[in-house]
């Protein structure tokens, strides 16, 4: 009996790979397993080999294997260039009318299924995810009606003709004796508790976090990895009174939201390198103005267009130091999907409390990457506008409102259009309290320091978890590589402490400082070339001697044997 | 009823003396005041430049943002807040150059905002450049040996786009211009108002005089129909876009009007909480 089981599936990108996958995904996460899936594709919409590996365990993990039990191959390619991450009594099945040319491997299982053959025949040749996920559970030992409801529920919506030829080419599937299934079948251990899950991916966890958080206005400009955000808001938004809106670029995109937010909405965008650049000017202006927007960049190779569909984490640098000039800005770093929805709702609190822009740092492993989730709790972020002034106890005189009112915590009250006594005038220039431009040195210094003393106080918030807590090696990082750091950390029998840091800017210098006080080493693991968080770190506390960077730039989020090995450990 | 002094504060503007925005400004504030807009539901975006400035001097709420980036705050604004009466405003350079692709899309997406181009042909604050409005041959400090590209003729430009609401403005005209915003402000819609505001320091070219002599009045042009497509373009096309008045104008629905009932309640109103329920089914659709 095995805990756990990998499968790859390949196909030709734009065949039904990704919802032969999802449906799996789906499909066991009903039955109380966990799921992790891990997308590979290209910068095209159909044609060429596109690859989707799901992990399946009775217990939670947020990474897939090194390697693969089941290599599920719906095109040649997937069996040229992925036979060599089965494990040695692994499972090649494709479908036989590829007539593959596969070297005898000892122990490896090679399987033809009729996969087209069968679905032509049933005259629905477009059904083939049907036939590959059938084939699957029939090998995994799963019961015909298990993923008969599945398909009733998946297909539903389509109509009756579609769920009854889905049925159909199942049970051709499960009465097929051209096998001896006994000698192949896999079998699972039970899941710890047999109750239905959901599968999500980041941009799914970062979309319902907004709209839970009241996010009702979303302005977007489509963008790998991030488009999910605004097609999931603009599908919900409208049911809730709220919109979202595609805009011609990504400067309008922040400005619009900035409209929006200053006007008393909260109000987002999502989007990836190319868009952040873009938006960079905006960005600052709403550190000016002090507008609260929550910015999501879901991170992909750069420079330039870069991989476009490829893993990285190298935005950092210019997030943190980015934008001209000086203004507060906030990072937050989710590492799980659970992070990605809660996270999103701190992130409007933040961006309230604190008036000035949040970015909520994604990568492309963690909002692409769909997993099976434990229930969401609703209730666990209250919601927190901060100084947020929708009326006015008696009516001001008309100019006096003190939109940016020195305070000892440098926040102000805010203000909204259509507050009677609330008027007042905001700009990018330097400003007096009443928000007009004013550029003699006294004032400049005093609304400077206004601004970038707001988010001090954040430094006494706790924004590091570690986990394990009894060696001398920290292994720290944030994103995607938090689920490939736990699983490799677990694997070599927690050898090394790890964490994940969760608020990047400001950084939690308290915080870090104890850390380095108490380790002897500390290994920031990131997907980028620099080193960009260890350089951030260093460059903020006094930390050179104990600090290491362990980087990845290839456009691959880490493997747990790679970590393991940066561990000390063997594989 | 209000009164112009009404939304007029108590700052200097910083422009020329003899600059075309003043009488901008002014007929900006008298059209509020003939439209009684309550002060405090009245946001004017601007961008940047002497343009951009606009919006420091009106008794309301005022929005001063980046370079050529008016439009889309405005549209957030009026997205967010359809209560609101919402005029962004800018230069020539915010409008048609570095915010040109904004004033394109604001045009087909038809966002009830009212645009106002304080268009003087010149960039002025940067001390005397070229604009893409500015005529050929025209020098400046960009342009020594005069520019040698073609202007863009905003009427021509919004009217092929689709804009439902196009008029041109003359500083020097002033109750003419009072009366293009006061129905620009009542259309339902974009609307886009391109107001010839002479540069009196930059643009020797295009002055007072100048303007005087070339522009066609369509007010007392006898029969000119403002719902007439061809002859507006026809019109634009003959006085080589130097015509004031309504240019064009046509009744359609707006972008909220589209995608929201008309009972629904502005953004700023909703209740931000999903109750359980909700979000239970919003949950179970990942299942």
């Amino acid at each position: 009996m095995k805990k756990n089981i990998s499968i790859m599936i390949g196909g030709v990108q734009g065949e039904g790979v990704v919802s032969t996958g999802m449906n799996l995904m789906k499909t066991f996460s009903s039955l109380g397993y966990y799921t992790y899936g891990n997308r590979n594709f290209s910068s095209r919409i159909k044609g060429g080999n596109t690859t989707f590996t799901i992990h399946i365990d009775i217990e939670k993990i947020a990474a897939v294997s090194d390697s693969v039990d089941i290599l599920l191959a719906m095109d040649l390619d997937t069996i040229d260039k992925y036979m060599h991450l089965l494990n040695q009594d692994g499972m090649i099945i494709y479908d036989s009318d590829l007539k593959p040319d596969i070297p005898i491997v000892k122990a490896l299982k090679i399987l033809p299924l009729p996969i087209t053959t069968l679905c032509k025949g049933l005259g629905a040749p477009t059904m083939k995810s049907t036939a590959a996920i059938a084939y699957i559970g029939r090998l995994l030992s799963m019961p015909m009606d298990i993923l008969s409801s599945s398909i009733r529920r998946r297909y539903g919506k389509k109509g009756d003709d579609i769920v009854a030829k889905n049925l159909e080419i199942l049970a051709a599937v499960y009465e097929n004796q051209d096998f001896s299934w006994q000698m192949l079948q896999l079998q699972l251990l039970s899941p710890q508790t047999a109750i239905t899950r959901g599968v999500m991916m980041g941009n799914d966890a970062i979309a319902l976090g907004a709209l839970s958080a009241g996010c009702r206005f979303i302005a977007s400009y489509p963008i790998t990895p991030a488009s999910e955000i605004m097609e999931y808001l603009g599908k919900h938004l409208p049911n809730y009174g709220g919109m979202m809106l595609q805009v011609e670029d990504e400067i309008a995109a922040v400005t619009a939201i900035i409209g929006a937010a200053y006007s008393g909405v909260r109000s987002m965008t999502a989007t990836s390198g190319p868009g952040i650049s873009l938006m960079l000017e905006g960005i600052g202006l709403a550190g000016m103005a002090e507008i609260p927007i929550v910015i999501v960049d879901a991170q992909r190779s750069g420079p330039s267009t870069g991989l476009p569909t490829k893993h990285e984490q190298s935005d950092l640098f210019t997030l943190y130091y980015g934008g001209h000039g000086e203004y507060p800005a906030i990072i937050l770093s989710p590492s799980t999907i659970e992070d990605c929805f809660y996270e999103t709702q701190r992130a409007f609190n933040l961006a309230d409390i604190y008036q000035c822009p949040v970015i909520l740092l994604s990568d492309l492993t963690l909002s692409l990457s769909p997993q099976t989730i434990d229930n969401l709790d609703l209730n666990k972020v209250s919601l927190d506008r901060g100084k947020l002034v929708t009326e006015m106890p008696q009516e001001n005189t008309p100019e006096a409102f003190n939109r940016y009112q020195l305070t000892s915590d440098g926040i102000s009250p805010r203000a909204i259009p259509g507050v009677k006594g609330g008027i007042h005038h905001v700009t990018g220039l330097e400003h007096n309290e009443m928000g007009r431009p004013k550029d003699d040195p006294i004032n400049r210094r005093s609304m400077m320091d206004k601004r970038m003393k707001k988010t001090l106080s954040l430094d006494e918030v706790k924004e590091i978890e570690i986990f394990s807590n009894s060696n001398s090696t920290l292994f720290l990082t944030f994103g995607s590589c938090f689920g490939v750091l736990k699983a490799a950390a677990e694997a070599s029998g927690n050898a090394v402490d790890y964490g994940k840091i969760n608020r990047i800017k400001p950084l939690p210098r308290k915080e870090l400082e104890a850390y380095f006080n108490s380790y002897e080493k500390i290994v920031i693991v990131e997907n980028n070339y620099n080193g960009q968080l260890s350089k951030i770190i260093k460059s903020e506390l006094d930390c050179h001697n104990k600090l290491r960077s362990f980087v990845k730039y290839d456009g691959n989020p880490f493997t747990i044997e790679e970590i393991i090995k940066e561990m000390g450990g063997a594989y | 009823m209000a009164t112009m002094k009404d939304y007029n504060n108590d700052v200097t503007p910083n422009w020329c003396p003899g600059c075309g925005h003043f009488s901008v400004l002014r007929a900006l504030q008298v059209a509020a005041a003939k439209l009684n807009i309550p002060k405090e539901s009245l946001v004017v975006t601007t961008g940047i430049g002497c343009s951009g400035r606009l919006s420091g001097y009106m008794s309301a709420y005022g929005f001063h943002g980046i370079h050529g980036r008016s439009l889309p705050v405005a549209q957030g604004i009026k997205l967010a807040n359809k209560d609101l009466t919402v005029i962004a405003a800018g230069g020539d350079g915010d409008g048609f150059a570095i915010g040109l692709s904004h004033t394109l899309h604001a045009i087909r997406r038809n966002i009830d905002v009212t645009y106002i181009v304080l268009n003087n042909q010149v960039y002025g604050l940067t001390k005397g450049h070229t604009s893409p409005l500015s005529q050929k041959s025209f020098q400046t400090k960009s342009s020594p040996y005069g520019s040698v590209e073609a202007p863009i003729k905003p009427g021509i430009l919004a009217l092929a786009n689709g804009a439902g609401f196009i008029a041109q403005g003359y500083s020097a005209y002033q109750e003419q211009l009072i009366d293009i915003i006061v129905k620009a402000i009542q259309h339902k819609g974009f609307s886009l108002v391109n107001v010839f505001s002479p540069c009196v320091t930059y643009n020797k070219i295009n002055t007072y005089q100048w303007f005087r002599e070339k522009l066609v009045d369509l007010d007392k042009q006898d029969g000119y129909n403002t719902n007439d497509y061809q002859c507006a373009m026809n019109t634009l096309v003959e006085t080589d876009c130097l015509c004031t008045g309504i240019i064009y104008e046509e009744k359609g629905a707006s972008y909220i009007d589209l995608v929201q009932e008309k009972s629904a309640l502005p953004l700023t109103k909703l209740d931000l909480r999903l109750t359980s329920q909700e979000f239970s089914r919003l949950f179970e659709d990942f299942k």
